[in-house]
């Protein structure tokens, strides 16, 4: 199994865990264990299968899985984006099988990230959203749960099968989604009306940070989108779960801990964002420094929309307080210190 | 002395922080005492740690990976402006009532802060640099949210901006710690980025910005901390840029444009504190004036014009006490204050600004006249000081928060401090200057200050000075000074230009038969609908983009 | 020769799924692809892929007979688009195949490009659950059949796995969408 994948996973599994020790009282932990745990298998089984057919398959096994789970969505609805997904990752590797001209491994670059932005629910492919709808049934499943592991893997194999030309595009067009989504998800994330819809648009502007690190193709890219995972997984996911209280008892906060969280998720320091960016930042610069600055730039948007997301968590008590606590102090540590998660995946 | 002893100053705060959250969440309050050993603590182990040797410590404990190592570090420049944040934070936490979560944030700022002048590379001052900026954003949205504070962008962008000199640096030079950066490296360009991040770290622009409209809040607890900790962190940048480059900026063109902006700045904070209407709105421009002083004396490139700044900012350091604790009523603590902001001779604010005045003159070429424009700020706050002693004080602040003969004491020893200026200047601002300019240290010792083409005698001739106005003051008392309230000299347009293009922009909508393309909200549902020839559309221009 | 026969079946038997709205007719087009597909892997990966891929295949499609709107419902009104769709994915793909690729088994990339284009794209243009279904099935079956196309040895577990959800997919419950 792939290291970077292998740590997801773990991540993935701790989220899980928080999920079910700090989920809001509405919540069933008993659909939550069976429905995360079945998610969880799902994830590890694309991370573990020594094909990319089996791992395609998977995920379409786990989309008609999550289909059917009860939620506001219609099943054509949920079933769309991961069936894109299959169909055009599928249709990536027949291109890269066959023989033929070269411009069929562009196609098939095109299609790992077309596949890659569907599967995970990412602009242009943005999967609908219910704002009221179950987390185990909602897209937020795809773009913080299975996708981290998804992305690792899918990137990890376009690899060692694309040609040095067609890695180049899929490079750029990585970089190019990559700058798309964070724009699009951190000013959608300040302006959108619903604020279940602003959490989710703030998922996208960090994959956005993500897509950039991996197109960057050099070391500190790929730890740059690392550390971007971790913080999706174990700071916003967990944050997220923690913001939806039951409707009544919701109401806005600005208290420390708000502007805390908002800080975290704007990548401020110490913050596991902000190790990120300047990771970012670095291969940006000796790849090419006019896009570390449009990257610089992008990043003061995560602010507004920070602001926003913090005050939705209201004042959380009890035990939520402290899985809002936990959270943060995690991505404290991660912050500061991030080489242990570095080293464990090898990079 | 260990090398671990670096980590005192940065450890303190953090574990008193720690103690007072994990007491009060027991149910047990420590009160001011802690908060108090924490800050003196840090203040202690930095005149323990440099004092004995008065050579840099450094300890260095591994890569953190992201290109930098743990590395700390305490040399003059750490020294003296580690003294600058912790003494002045030190005091309003002693003295000031705070609740126990302000307190607690307050020593993780002063920590961060410290952490900044102590981070041996230029990534680690830019991550606890914005962790300083984000905790005082945070400190002060904690005690009042409607209440003026910075903008988080603005601060981000600092910290994000310097992160980048630290990458480039380590991209074109190998690394990014201070002292080891080859100079070649530190191209124009690069300069140019690193001082956008100083300017916005400390927000020094001629414009009427956070380290003025901080003092406007109805309380100051957190203003004068964030004032404290986060206004010197942009010439901390701009002194350890020397070291950078071996003793001078990349192009002369930045000393002297710095040196612009800095008198600028200055003039512009005499402008509108000369306008003011309260006393605390004049009192709200001293610092901004002291900061753009500063940055025109240090940035002329000269090492008299370094310590010249250094002074002022120790000074400035000192006024931020002195002014988050003077209560807004009249009075002598007021006046004293007022004298001792101006400059009033033979005070330590205005020996060192002679010096820095001096400084620009002797710098050669066309800079003397930098000089010149800053003795005309300084003449327009020296007359906007006259005026404000008969202004009406202001909104006023909790009685609790405000220690008049506190206050008063600080101002009066930064006027008794004068004739020490040489002394002040050898013991904590040379050291610095020999740091960072790789030069040796300025002549005159503990009496006088030797300057390339002249002396100034500070003990002859400031003492004698002081020695007058003491008993002038003894023989006449505060009945010789009329308190009556003056016109400005001269009025700055109402609400200002910037306002005025805001409401411009914010005013602009787009014409009626192009609202529908433009419409973002119908962006956002077409975006979001799981539109199939959307997505077909979306692959075919990817596939269409490959080909070209 | 079997084999261009076996690719002919397999886009007759897709384009049948994607122009049929009712359970026989959805029936059909399964069966039809499932057994053109089994053929052309049997002749590729060996028989027990193509054992496997046929049994799961034939499974969905007799679990599609039982569930689902009543009759064939093949070429309903309104369905042109359609049927365009299923003759002009069909020449672009067997253009693909025979004129643009080339490699071992052009029935097979024939047979994989046709069917998951118009299996996808059934998925995208129906909102009923037993169209859905049976087209997501067929997409798992010619995913696995793809893994053909490689020239690695081929391993028997993409063809297994593929049944299993084909075979599994039917039995899905249907819920309808309501609140959390």
């Amino acid at each position: 199994m792939l290291p970077e994948a292998a740590e997801l996973l773990v991540l993935a599994a701790a989220a899980l865990l928080f999920a079910l020790v700090f989920a809001p009282a509405a919540a069933s932990r008993r659909n939550l264990l069976v429905q995360g745990g079945t998610g969880m298998v799902a994830t590890a089984a694309i991370a573990v299968v020594p094909t990319f057919d089996l791992a395609l398959l998977t995920i379409v096994g786990l989309g008609v899985m999550q289909a059917g789970i009860p939620g506001k969505r219609t099943l054509a609805v949920r079933l769309r984006a991961p069936v894109l997904a299959v169909a055009v990752l599928a249709f990536a590797l027949v291109f890269l099988r066959v023989e033929g001209p070269a411009v069929l491994e562009r196609f098939a670059a095109v299609g790992l990230v077309a596949g890659l932005a569907a599967a995970v629910g990412l602009f242009p492919y943005i999967h609908p959203f219910a704002a009221d709808e179950p987390v185990a049934a909602s897209p937020i499943v795809w773009i913080a749960f299975v996708g981290p592991v998804l992305a690792a893997v899918v990137l990890s194999r376009a690899e060692g099968l694309l040609s040095v030309d067609a890695g180049q595009a899929l490079a750029a067009m990585l970089i190019g989604l990559g700058v798309i989504n964070m724009a699009w998800g951190s000013i959608a994330s300040w302006l959108t009306d619903d604020t279940a819809a602003a959490w989710r648009y703030s998922f996208l502007a960090d994959w956005g940070l993500v897509l950039c690190g991996f197109g960057l193709t050099l070391s500190d890219g790929r730890r740059a989108a690392l550390l971007v995972l971790f913080g999706i997984v174990v700071g916003r996911l967990p944050l997220y779960l923690v913001s939806r209280e039951p409707r009544a008892e919701r109401v806005t906060s600005e208290g420390p801990i708000n502007l805390v969280v908002a800080a975290a998720l704007a990548g401020s320091a110490p913050f596991v964002g902000f190790a990120a960016r300047v990771l970012l930042l670095r291969g940006a610069t000796q790849l090419f420094w006019p896009l570390a600055l449009v990257l610089a730039l992008g990043m003061l948007l995560w602010l507004p929309g920070s602001l926003r997301l913090g005050r939705s968590l209201g004042r959380p008590r009890g035990r939520q307080a402290f899985g809002v606590a936990l959270a943060v102090a995690v991505n404290v540590a991660a912050g500061f210190y991030p080489l242990p998660l570095l080293a464990a995946a090898k990079l | 002395m260990p090398s671990a002893a670096v980590l005192a100053p940065v450890a303190l705060p953090l574990v008193a922080a720690g103690v007072i959250a994990v007491f009060r969440l027991a149910g047990m309050r420590l009160g001011r005492v802690a908060a108090a050993i924490g800050a003196w603590g840090a203040v202690a182990a930095l005149l323990a740690v440099w004092i004995p040797v008065r050579s840099s410590l450094e300890l260095t404990l591994g890569a953190l990976g992201y290109g930098s190592s743990f590395d700390l570090r305490i040399d003059a420049v750490t020294f003296a402006f580690g003294l600058m944040i912790a003494t002045p934070t030190a005091v309003l936490l002693t003295l000031q009532p705070r609740t126990w979560q302000e307190m607690s944030i307050s020593l993780v700022g002063l920590a961060s802060a410290i952490a900044a002048i102590e981070g041996g590379s230029v990534v680690l001052t830019a991550l606890a640099g914005a962790t300083a900026g984000t905790v005082a954003i945070v400190l002060l949205e904690t005690e009042d949210p409607r209440a003026p504070r910075p903008s988080w962008a603005t601060v981000l962008a600092g910290w994000l901006a310097l992160s980048w000199v630290g990458v480039m640096l380590q991209v074109g030079g190998g690394t990014a710690v201070y002292s080891a950066v080859p100079v070649a490296t530190v191209t124009a360009p690069l300069f140019a980025v690193l001082a956008v991040a100083a300017l916005l770290a400390s927000n020094l622009f001629p414009w009427r910005t956070w380290p003025a409209d901080l003092w406007s809040r109805p309380s100051l607890r957190a203003a004068g901390i964030t004032v404290a900790i986060l206004y010197p962190l942009g010439f901390y940048l701009l002194v350890r840029a020397y070291e950078l480059g071996d003793g001078r900026y990349p192009n002369p063109l930045f000393h002297a444009g710095l040196a612009i902006l800095g008198v600028t700045a200055a003039f512009g904070a005499a402008a509108r504190a000369q306008a003011a209407a309260t006393r605390r709105k004049f009192l709200g421009e001293v610092i901004p004036f002291f900061g753009g002083f500063a940055l025109a004396s240090i940035a002329i490139g000269t090492a008299l014009g370094l310590v010249a700044g250094l002074v002022l900012l120790a000074t400035a350091a000192a006024m931020v006490a002195c002014l988050a604790l003077l209560p807004d009523r009249a009075g002598l603590a007021a006046m004293v204050s007022i004298a001792a902001a101006v400059g009033l001779p033979p005070g330590l604010a205005f020996g060192a600004r002679v010096i820095g005045i001096e400084a620009t003159f002797e710098a050669g070429d066309l800079l003397g006249l930098i000089g010149v424009a800053a003795a005309a700020a300084w003449a327009l706050l020296m007359v906007g000081g006259a005026r404000a002693i008969g202004l009406p004080g202001g909104r006023g602040h909790p009685a609790t928060e405000t220690f008049a003969g506190v206050s008063m004491a600080i101002a009066v020893l930064t006027l008794l401090a004068g004739p020490a200026i040489a002394a002040v200047q050898t013991g904590f601002a040379n050291p610095v200057a020999t740091e960072v300019m790789s030069t040796s240290a300025l002549g005159g010792g503990l009496t006088t200050v030797d300057t390339v083409s002249s002396v100034l005698p500070a003990v002859t001739l400031f003492a004698p000075l002081l020695i007058l106005g003491v008993l002038v003051y003894a023989v006449a008392g505060t009945s010789a000074i009329r308190t009556q309230s003056r016109a400005a000299l001269f009025k700055l347009p109402e609400g200002g230009i910037w306002q005025r293009a805001r409401e411009t922009v914010r005013a602009l909508t787009v014409p009626e038969q192009y609202r529908s393309i433009l419409n973002i909200r119908e962006l956002e549902i077409a975006a979001v609908g799981g539109q199939p020839l959307l997505w077909l559309a979306a692959l075919a221009a990817l596939a269409f983009a490959v080909t070209r | 020769m079997i084999e261009g026969v076996a690719g002919f079946v397999a886009w007759l038997g897709a384009s049948v799924v994607v122009l049929s709205d009712g359970r026989r007719g959805l029936a059909l087009g399964a069966a039809l692809s499932t057994l053109a597909l089994a053929a052309i892997v049997l002749s590729g990966a060996g028989p027990v892929a193509g054992i496997a891929l046929g049994v799961g295949g034939l499974t969905a499609a007799a679990r599609r007979l039982t569930v689902g709107v009543a009759g064939w419902g093949i070429m309903p009104p309104g369905s042109t688009p359609r049927f365009i769709l299923c003759v002009g994915g069909g020449l672009l793909a067997l253009w693909i195949a025979l004129g643009v690729t080339s490699g071992h088994s052009s029935a097979l990339r024939f047979a994989v490009i046709t069917v998951a284009g118009l299996a996808g794209a059934r998925v995208l243009s129906s909102g009923e659950s037993s169209v859905l279904l049976t087209s997501v099935a067929l997409l798992a079956l010619a995913t696995a059949a793809a893994s053909g196309l490689t020239e690695e040895a081929l391993a028997i577990w993409p063809y297994v796995g593929a049944a299993a959800i084909a075979a599994s997919v039917g039995w899905l419950p249907q819920s309808a969408p309501r609140a959390a």
